[in-house]
């Protein structure tokens, strides 16, 4: 903590401003605030908020497209329901359980990924960088084929190089153990933008701060932990806040997947897919929305805790 | 560094050559490194090119080569048939056919042990009937054994026509070009009104103190949370009385107003920024639009690459909601329905389903290469001009 | 005051940009050829009637021409009503209709449509009677017992005869060839005559023998070779192609999960099917399991297309699922002496929402009439009216090289599965979820207990059905 200390130190401390005395410029500066923030504000209340309160207010009626005009009001209902529905425990208890082994590789592989990208030492660069991010331009239809296909037991690829150095592959996608492990292998694949985000803000780390650290005698690894990393910090906050909310609302993978097959013992029925199925298989979009809405709050939760940690390891360029 | 300084001439010499051979083998190894990971990363593509290439009966094959390859075929009577390598000893008799006879009962016209190149024209569980490419009129040659266990003579065979066929789009009357530009119009479009929307946004959240700005920012964090699904009913229902519904408006407008994921990504960019310039310039007497166009734009502008190139990639991954409202019009939907659609037909023809996979990447792929030197080459701020 | 105007000039950029968006997409002002815009509902336009297709069949590249020419020529014919084609795909199709049912978008005909597509948006078809009524549509060129086949319990009739599809006993002749073995049944009651001479029953045991003898390992050896090896098997005997359990299960007789009083059942027959099965795939392996059936080897479900399944059981619109020549048609086994040929059956229905009913019931009876022989031999449906029938089959074996035996499927189509094996359950969707689950489970693990299984599905179909009141 000392190095960057010494290399933060003047942009950390910020003088505090005297309450009182710029009270006509804080309303300036709120003005012109409010002005740039007008786009979303007017954005948010026409393509959004109206669709939203839509969604709750469907969560508190019987809404079936099958008998539409007999829809009425049924206040908490859908929600009490979910307290009684099994699925809706247990497809949560599955999608924490994907969250759990996924989240932590879903943040520490990218930022390694990246690393490596911003490593001096490695050239073609820009080939590299494009080729780890190719995954994800690759549609979802297509890239759920293509895994299908390379994974499965008898006839894919996977488990043929595996065979060839004397490995028995498991049945990726058929075991309700290893589908997890397959699922995670083609998010984490197809995970792109974490690399790059991450890697466009290792990049714009200033130089002279490597430099200082150098001067300090730091190693590569003192220098990433206490320069790299920090620097990176709000990006990697980003990356994590998405990741959570991407790993809560995770279903479209294994739906497409599955789709035609099924997927071993319901293993893969998560939350959002259960949520999905309820939508639109069920046309129980009622009950679906109050699904949604719990899971909204959940996010939330999780968010707002996140949000709470940040001040304690996001280094930030200004605090409100 | 301080020791090389203090070593005599010579020896700096060798010590600079030693220096650039650990600079030389420390990037050759890092890359290395590198491109070790990145073949395990790419497998799958390996997967799709190779298939890609494939004959139909090729993938079918579960003995044939993993890399795109045909058998050689002879054509005999009408049929194409297998070429197979056949050898012929004490366990695998094989008789030439005399006559038209049972072929036992030709005992004495057995071939002589070896291994033939034949082509197979009528499979037996324990036996088969061959005819030799080389002297078809010499007749049939009854061979016992299991023609499974054969191997054919596989060549490596690209079959570039599948690419030819997938770009036709043969269920549709228009061909892959008009996806791609479908797509790339409705990118560019939602390109620029993001871009303009996001910054002026992330501008405000990062740059100004707003009473509430905290709820406000967790307010637009918060429109990611609900599953898109539950939205797009309402949302759909909303463009039907605009009037939206068949043309490319639902997908392009909302964006000329930010959204969550582009405006938390650069605000969280902005953060990263130190806010010493604006000072500067504002004490210089810039206003805030001045401020936003020479100090944080080109600061910014790395992020906003990385913004356009989201863009970019989001139109050519969005699924559901160009489906729902495109639906009526196959000619203006973009590149990620028609794939899905083309598989959905094409279901049972592996091939192609990849060589449109991966005819899809190619252009975002180009261009996401080329758009990177703006990224490095943008990155030049290192810190407050003092 | 200047920044004030620079950041109006800002906003008017911004909003010019909007302008250009509006007024200038290409997708808003150009109107495709064929395409029409929202009609208005004055009469000076025409009315538009917007077909909805992908529900069954119809989204297939060959299905796609026969059907705009019929909507061109309907075009032509018809001055008064624009019909629109619209193709969605079949497995988002009841995505994209439900979402468009819901925010009150909804087409005005939806088909080809199945007994399943429809029970999936039960109540919201049109009774066509008052329809027939009052066009005077002539309904005795069908069968009346067709006909009754789409009264709803509530007593509206939501549909027409259009075309049937009987399933079958798809066999490869290579492959029969191969092993030595004699062709399948092409009548009911003719008997098999196994590679010993001896003439057995045409029934589900008989079908294992020959299955077991057609299902070939990597090195040749056959299912019932001890040296067999079920890792590596590149040949299957037999596979119930495209359908779910229900579909496999009718085989073994017609039955339903649902009794007369709602309560959930799991049939004797349908329990004997399951562990039959069951034991087919993972004991005696002449019947692929959920890994085979993905895999590239049976290209990903298309046992039969894929030229390594020796027979299968599908129905009439698959007859260009496998492309070679070398194939033709059987009848069904029997089992306890009774043959189920399942039955599909695709017509069109309005929607009640529509507000051009009499536009689209115009439509409808085109359709029907003037196009049902092009449609019909884009879907590879069998006309419901026997008057057809006989000149249909004659075009379909322009498909084909080889000559099908099609008087199998004339045959077959007198065994149906009555009740339906797509009949409705209480709680549809999610009682079909539910067997879905249970499909997959014991198709892709082995060991499963079937019994314990079908136990279990009982008492969750029992909570589903009583969910629905």
């Amino acid at each position: 903590m000392a190095i960057s200390e010494r290399v933060f130190g003047s942009f950390r401390r910020k003088p505090k401003e005297p309450r009182g005395r710029l009270t006509n410029l804080e309303r300036h500066e709120t003005r012109w605030g409010l002005l740039f923030l007008s786009p979303w504000i007017i954005g948010f209340l026409v393509f959004i908020l109206l669709p939203t309160l839509a969604t709750l207010v469907f969560s508190f009626t019987d809404f079936n497209i099958l008998h539409v005009e007999d829809t009425r009001f049924i206040w908490f209902d859908n929600y009490t329901r979910m307290l009684n529905d099994p699925i809706v425990t247990q497809s949560l208890v599955r999608t924490l359980k994907f969250f759990v082994m996924a989240f932590p590789l879903a943040i520490i592989i990218p930022i390694a990924i990246s690393a490596l990208l911003n490593s001096e030492n490695l050239r073609f660069r820009r080939l590299f960088a494009t080729l780890f991010y190719m995954p994800y331009m690759v549609p979802l239809v297509s890239a759920v084929l293509i895994w299908g296909g390379f994974l499965n037991p008898a006839t894919g690829w996977m488990n043929k190089f595996l065979g060839s150095i004397g490995i028995q592959g498991p049945d990726w996608l058929q075991s309700t153990t290893w589908v997890y492990w397959a699922l995670l292998i083609v998010g984490l694949w197809s995970n792109g933008n974490a690399i790059i985000t991450t890697l466009a803000g290792m990049e714009s780390v200033p130089r002279e701060l490597f430099e200082a650290a150098k001067i300090e005698g730091a190693g590569a690894i003192a220098t990433f932990m206490n320069v790299t990393l920090p620097m990176v910090s709000p990006i990697i906050f980003y990356n994590l806040t998405l990741a959570s909310i991407g790993l809560f609302q995770y279903f479209l993978e294994p739906y497409v997947l599955f789709a035609q097959a099924g997927d071993p013992g319901g293993s893969t029925l998560f939350y959002p897919m259960y949520l999905f199925q309820n939508f639109f298989q069920f046309q129980e979009m009622a009950y679906g929305a109050s699904l949604a809405w719990v899971l909204f709050l959940i996010i939330l939760a999780f968010t707002a805790v996140w949000f709470g940690l940040r001040r304690f390891w996001v280094y930030e360029a200004e605090r409100e | 560094m301080a020791k090389a300084q203090s070593m005599p001439n010579r020896d700096y010499n060798a010590s600079v050559l030693n220096k650039r051979m650990r600079g030389w083998v420390l990037a050759g190894s890092v890359t290395l490194f590198a491109i070790v990971l990145l073949v395990l990363w790419l497998a799958p593509f390996a997967y799709m090119v190779s298939t890609s290439l494939k004959t139909q009966q090729q993938i079918s094959d579960p003995t044939s080569p993993l890399w795109p390859s045909a058998a050689d075929q002879f054509e005999y009577e009408g049929q194409s048939l297998d070429i197979l390598v056949v050898p012929v000893n004490s366990e695998n008799p094989a008789w030439h056919d005399v006559n038209g006879d049972e072929f036992q009962d030709a005992g004495e016209a057995s071939v002589e042990p070896g291994v033939y190149t034949l082509a197979l024209v009528t499979p037996g569980r324990e036996d088969g009937v061959f005819v030799n490419p080389a002297d078809p009129e010499a007749g049939a040659i009854h061979w016992i054994g299991r023609w499974r266990a054969l191997e054919a003579d596989w060549q490596f065979a690209p079959q570039w026509a599948n690419y030819a066929e997938a770009w036709e789009l043969p269920s549709r009357p228009f061909t892959f070009a008009t996806l791609l530009l479908n797509t790339f119009a409705i990118a560019f479009f939602g390109i620029i009104g993001t871009i303009i929307s996001c910054t002026l946004v992330a501008y405000g959240f990062s740059r100004f103190r707003i009473p509430g700005k905290g709820f406000l920012f967790l307010l637009l964090v918060s429109t990611i949370f609900l599953p898109r699904i539950v939205v797009t009913v309402p949302t759909y229902a909303l463009f039907v009385r605009f009037g939206w519904v068949g043309t490319w408006l639902p997908l392009i407008l909302p964006h000329f107003f930010a959204n969550a994921y582009n405006v938390f990504w650069l605000r969280q960019y902005l953060m990263t920024i130190p806010r010493e310039m604006d000072e500067a310039a504002m004490i210089d007497g810039a206003g805030p639009l001045q401020i936003l166009w020479y100090v944080i734009v080109p600061q910014l502008m790395p992020a906003i690459i990385t913004v356009a190139l989201f863009h970019m990639v989001f139109a050519f991954r969005d699924y559901f909601e160009p489906l729902i409202y495109l639906s009526t019009r196959p000619e203006l939907q973009p590149i990620s329905v028609g794939i899905q659609q083309f598989n959905a037909i094409f279901g049972q023809r592996p091939a192609l389903i990849q060589t449109v996979a991966l005819m899809g990447l190619v252009l975002p792929v180009l261009i996401f290469f080329l758009a990177q030197r703006a990224f490095t080459r943008g990155i030049v701020f290192t810190g407050v001009e003092k | 005051m200047k920044k004030h105007l620079q950041v109006l000039l800002g906003l008017l950029v911004v909003s010019s940009l909007l302008l250009v968006a509006c007024g200038g997409t290409p997708a808003a002002n150009t109107a495709a050829p064929g395409e029409a815009t929202t009609a208005p509902e004055e009469p000076s336009g025409p009315v538009e009637v917007r077909w909805f297709v992908g529900l069954g069949a119809g989204a297939q590249p060959e299905q796609l021409a026969g059907q705009e020419e019929v909507v061109a020529a309907f075009n032509e014919a018809h001055d008064d009503i624009e019909l629109v084609l619209e193709i969605v795909q079949n497995d988002v199709a009841s995505d994209t209709l439900s979402t468009q049912i819901a925010a009150g978008n909804a087409p005005d005909i939806v088909g080809p449509v199945g007994v399943e597509g429809s029970n999936l948006f039960t109540g919201l078809f049109a009774d066509l009677q008052p329809l027939i009524d009052s066009s005077g549509y002539d309904l005795s060129v069908y069968d009346p017992a067709t006909v009754e086949f789409y009264r709803e319990p509530s007593g509206a009739l939501t549909g027409l005869p259009f075309a049937v599809y009987p399933s079958f006993i798809y066999y490869n002749t290579t492959l029969f060839d191969e092993a030595g073995l004699e062709y399948p049944p092409h009548s009911v009651g003719d008997p098999y005559v196994m590679p010993d001479g001896t003439e057995v029953d045409w029934d589900y045991d008989t079908l294992r023998e020959i299955g077991m003898l057609l299902t070939v390992d990597a090195s040749g050896n056959d299912a019932t070779n001890e040296d067999f090896d079920p890792a590596n098997i590149v040949q299957f005997g037999y596979h119930t192609q495209f359908t779910d359990a229900r579909g496999e299960a009718t085989q073994f007789g017609a039955a339903s999960f649902v009794d007369g009083s709602g309560n959930a059942v799991i049939p004797d027959n349908w329990r004997a099917y399951f562990n039959f099965t069951n034991e087919a795939v993972w004991t005696d392996y002449w019947q692929p399991n959920n890994t085979y059936l993905n895999s590239d080897l049976l290209l990903a479900g298309n046992a039969f297309g894929s030229g390594n399944a020796a027979m299968a059981a599908i129905h009439l619109w698959c007859h260009g699922c496998y492309s070679g020549a070398d194939f033709d048609i059987a009848v069904m086994p029997a089992y306890n002496g009774e043959v189920t040929a399942k039955l599909h059956a695709d017509t069109f229905k309005i929607m009640d929402s529509s507000a051009n009913k009499e536009a689209a019931f115009t439509v409808l009876s085109y359709l029907l009439d003037e196009g049902a022989p092009t449609l019909l031999i884009a879907y590879g449906g069998m006309p419901a009216r026997q008057s057809l029938q006989a000149d249909y089959f004659s075009t379909l074996d322009d498909a084909h090289e080889q000559q099908i035996d099609w008087d199998v499927a004339i045959e077959m189509l007198g065994y149906p599965d009555n009740p339906n094996h797509q009949s409705n359950m209480p709680n549809f969707a999610r009682a079909t979820e539910r067997i879905n689950e249970f499909q997959s489970l014991w198709r892709g693990t082995a060991g499963v207990d079937i019994d314990a299984e079908l136990d279990a599905l009982q008492t969750d179909l029992q909570a589903i059905f009583d969910e629905a009141n």
